[in-house]
């Protein structure tokens, strides 16, 4: 059994330790938001924090997860209603959608430390990030808008 | 596109909805096309049964539900759709809810009579259809309407959900009309025909940007795609894949190693009879890690089959044989005598034109799941082409199509990877061998070895041109494996115009374009072997992402070598005469004419001849009418590039856009579609390109094939032009326009030419040696 702590709840997994965390959120625990995209750390789509850092749910065992606080796009808000997840509604930037949850978690790690980013470091932060519908100019201004509102401007 | 119906015979019911039915169903008013004019036959069985082909419903609370029959890949089609019928049903927008069909031939498209989301032909088709059931459903409630306030109908007026008598300012919902169970009508085919839709000016919701009704679920991880399906006692199966594309067997299986993996169920070889698929295995497990790890433990052995040694090399070297042989190759256009006017010519000028194998490599990987239940099939996935995935499904069990029901979910995009049907085979076969519902999803890596390519298409150009380097003659050889051909609907095929058989036009539109051009041939060639080795697919846009990548590179060369400017030459050519003059079907209205004022207002808005480029810069246009030359969207663009001269590496700065579609029913939703596929357009240009070696797609993940990421993205300025014609499609005509405009560009920037997509830094730096 695996002990983890994900939105702020325990959930007990019955998987071996190397699992990528990934499937274990969205297998096991049927919490589908998290997207699985390319299982190769790169695409982003698997996007999740963990203690609050961007990580690849993909790349990490579930086992490094253990005694982390792990959040998913579920529980980026309780509500739904993140700066981010409003500025991407009021931007619509989601066309098929799928790559959007590892977007806005990529993004979240961002504004978290920096709620004032430049263009320059928007790209830096985002271009693990692959958007297949190619959504890339309102992913940069929706998180330009939502930086705006957490500085309150 | 009307032959398809008579592919399949469910699609009947398309033909045969001569009725046109609102009635209410359990607290349900439902409105929608039906077989029988009998409201009380079709609501006998209640809402859940309904028979006719419920695509709006509005219930007791006065949502108003639409189910479309397409497939949402990010287009926001069902949001377009509950637009199109929100404006003469005048509901409001924040009553509109979308819901999705199953494959029931019910929900057909009424003008394709099937279930295909593709071509850009959603919005066209579909908007006379879905504005008369809107209004046919407003009519009817206010009819109701009257009657519960005991005024005349014609003193009452729907706005907003609600009917209001405008004298005495009473009003009723919809809701309540709903609750009253007054609101029925039966209406014929000629009522329906009758009614008089809005005018373009008289619109409230057309025109506007209204928020997608999708995107709020695509923000908060609620929204259900395939991959997200779990069923009671479902298990796991991962592919193991053969080491060639296309035509391997299984020689033997050892599963000794897997059995060690826990909670592993079986390995499943799977007898394809549709031949979709060749030498496939999928492991079962009770988890998808354990599946992972079976299908890597399993130990199998194969005959490659005949394609074992194809390269990219061989199947240009059949492309070129068969060009030059010149036989092999069916007319698609056959204008005047092209031969005869080279031959007078006073300049002949030929070149040839390359495009890469490409993969669709959507976000989300291939996955379906299936569950059989009383003999009934069951399929979870997302799927552009119900109809056709519905036989094949049916074909690989050995059931009849009435037994396949397939659930459609969000697509996490398509681009026409999802009208295959490959991604169901494992997955019922699989749930088949174990008796109990299986999961299947592709690795990324499975995805992309086993993807439906975009052709390798090699492309030879003849033009002749009179004495003022006016072209009087194009000849256009276009070369590639055949995806619709593929598929074996025969009504998908064109008669070639000399009558020799038919042949796939879906891989030569857009070389019948709107250029007056007197002698004007066009040939097309299926390479067969690229059509074994690489079956290939529909990829966004399909055909004229190569046909004007041929077509408006040489008009650029035409103007180089003629010294000529290339706008003011293709303006004098898009002069809109003979049959160039279109109108035939509304969509062609004004003609070439509509193309030459997209590319007067690309040119206008990027400055070109203008303003001053630094160094090693330049501008280049294209202008194309993609995707038919029966539903062509007027587009075109102007790309500013930079080259590095050292490495020869392409920044693109800057794509101006402009598109005629007629009329834009979401303004923004359009907008979102243009900077999508120009970008789409902009990486198969500079950034995707996969390889064939010994049989096998040699990219496997997003560090092979590359594409574009925020880095690359180039600024993009788009004019929409909206100008009230017939609504066309916008999610494709950019990919097409953009990779010829930044190799044009390129060439005034350094003088380098490049034909062959995608342009690498090398093939840049080669050419401007040259
Ligand atoms: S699925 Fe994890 S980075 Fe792509
Ligand atoms: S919205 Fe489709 S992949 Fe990003």
């Amino acid at each position: 059994m695996i002990n983890l702590t994900i939105n702020g709840k325990e959930q007990k997994v019955d998987v071996a330790g190397d699992t990528p965390l990934l499937w274990v959120i969205r297998e096991h625990l049927q919490m589908t938001g998290t997207k699985f995209g390319c299982g190769a750390g790169l695409c982003g789509s698997c996007t999740v924090h963990i203690n609050g850092e961007a990580v690849r749910s993909c790349q990490t065992a579930v086992s490094e997860a253990v005694g982390k606080k792990v959040t998913t796009i579920e529980g980026l808000d309780s509500k739904g209603q993140h700066p981010l997840q409003r500025a991407f509604v009021a931007e619509q930037v989601p066309q098929c959608g799928y790559c959007q949850s590892g977007q806005i978690m990529q993004a979240a790690a961002l504004l978290a430390k920096n709620n004032d980013p430049s263009k320059a470091e928007i790209v830096e932060h985002m271009n693990g990030n692959l958007c297949r519908c190619m959504t890339y100019a309102r992913i940069q201004r929706a998180i330009l808008r939502a930086a705006a509102d957490m500085r309150g401007v | 596109m009307n032959a398809i119906t008579k592919t399949d015979k469910a699609t009947d019911a398309g033909v045969s909805r001569r009725f046109f039915l609102v009635g209410s169903a359990a607290g349900t008013l439902v409105l929608g096309y039906a077989a029988t004019s009998k409201l009380s036959e079709a609501l006998a069985a209640g809402p859940g049964a309904f028979a006719p082909s419920a695509w709006v419903a509005i219930n007791k609370d006065g949502k108003v539900e639409v189910t479309v029959g397409k497939a949402d890949m990010g287009q926001h089609i069902a949001s377009t759709m509950a637009q199109i019928v929100a404006e003469e049903l005048e509901s409001s927008w924040k009553d509109m809810t979308i819901a999705f069909a199953s494959n029931d031939p019910k929900y057909n498209d009424p003008v394709l009579g099937a279930q295909i989301t593709g071509g850009s032909w959603s919005t066209g088709m579909n908007f006379d259809a879905m504005s008369r059931a809107g209004a046919a459903g407003r009519i009817t409630l206010i009819k109701a309407a009257a009657e519960m306030m005991g005024v005349p109908e014609a003193e009452c007026q729907a706005r907003e959900s609600r009917v209001r008598h405008t004298k005495s300012n009473k009003a009723v919902t919809y809701a309540q009309i709903v609750a009253s169970g007054k609101a029925a009508k039966v209406w014929t085919a000629d009522e329906l025909k009758a009614i008089k839709l809005k005018a373009p000016a008289q619109y409230r919701l057309i025109g506007q940007s209204v928020p997608q009704l999708d995107i709020p679920s695509k923000t908060n991880g609620t929204a259900r795609y395939g991959i997200d399906t779990f069923l009671p006692g479902m298990l796991y199966g991962k592919l193991a894949l053969p080491p060639v594309r296309y035509g391997a067997k299984v020689t033997g299986l050892d599963d000794a190693e897997a059995k060690k993996v826990p909670g592993f169920v079986q390995a499943v070889v799977l007898d394809d009879k549709t031949g979709t698929t060749s030498g496939w295995v999928v492991a079962v497990a009770k988890t998808y890690e354990g599946a992972r790890k079976a299908a890597d433990a399993l130990k199998i052995t194969y005959d490659k089959g005949p394609h074992a040694a194809v390269t990219d090399a061989a199947i240009v070297a059949e492309a070129k044989r068969l060009q030059a042989e010149g036989t092999a190759g069916f007319l698609f256009v056959k204008n005047g005598d092209s031969a005869g006017a080279i031959g007078t010519a006073a300049k002949v000028m030929e070149a040839e034109y390359l495009t890469s194998l490409n993969i669709h490599a959507p976000m989300e990987p291939m996955n379906a799941t299936a569950r059989e239940e009383n003999g009934t099939w069951h399929i979870y996935t997302g799927n552009q082409f119900a109809t056709r995935t519905t036989g094949i499904a049916a074909a690989v069990l050995g059931v009849e199509q009435a037994k396949i029901v397939m659930h459609q979910h969000y697509l996490g995009g398509g681009f026409g990877r999802r009208l295959e049907s490959d991604m169901v085979i494992p997955a019922l076969l699989a749930a088949k061998a174990v008796g109990k519902p299986v999961k299947v999803i592709y690795s990324r890596e499975d995805d992309m070895r086993m993807d439906f390519t975009r052709p390798l298409t090699y492309q030879k150009v003849k033009v002749g041109l009179d004495g003022n380097g006016k072209p009087v003659a194009l000849e256009h050889d276009v070369i590639g494996a055949w995806p619709t051909a593929r598929w074996g609907i025969p009504e998908f095929l064109t008669p070639a115009v000399d009558k020799k058989g038919p042949h796939d036009s879906f891989t030569v539109n857009g070389a019948d374009a709107w250029y007056t051009i007197p002698n004007h041939t066009v040939r097309n060639y299926k390479n067969e072997v690229a059509q074994n080795a690489t079956p290939s697919g529909q990829l966004r846009s399909v055909a004229p992402a190569w046909t004007f990548w041929a077509l408006e590179s040489v008009m650029d060369e035409i103007a180089a070598a003629t010294g000529q400017d290339p706008v003011e030459m293709r303006l004098a050519l898009l002069d809109g005469s003979g049959a160039n003059a279109g109108g035939d079907k509304p969509q062609t209205s004004g003609g070439a004419k509509r193309l030459a004022n997209a590319l007067r207002t690309a040119v206008g808005r990027s400055g070109y001849g203008a303003i001053k480029l630094g160094p090693n810069e330049g501008m280049g246009v294209a202008a194309v009418s993609s995707q038919e030359r029966s539903s062509p969207t007027w587009t075109a663009c102007v790309a500013h590039v930079a080259v590095d001269p050292g490495s020869g590496a392409v920044t693109v700065k800057r794509l101006t856009i402009a598109m005629d579609v007629g009329t834009a029913i979401n303004p923004d939703g359009v907008k979102a579609q243009i900077e999508g596929s120009a970008l789409w357009g902009a990486s198969i240009a500079l950034h995707e390109k996969a390889t064939m070696k010994n049989g096998a797609i040699e990219q496997t993940n997003f560090d092979g094939y590359t594409p574009m990421r925020m880095a690359d993205a180039p600024e993009i300025d788009i004019s929409i032009i909206s100008n009230g014609e017939a609504p066309v499609g916008c999610g494709e005509p950019a990919v097409t326009v953009v990779a010829p405009a930044i190799a044009n560009a390129i060439f005034k920037a350094v003088g380098a030419r490049v034909r062959s997509l995608p342009i690498t830094a090398e093939a840049v730096k080669a050419a401007m040696k040259a």
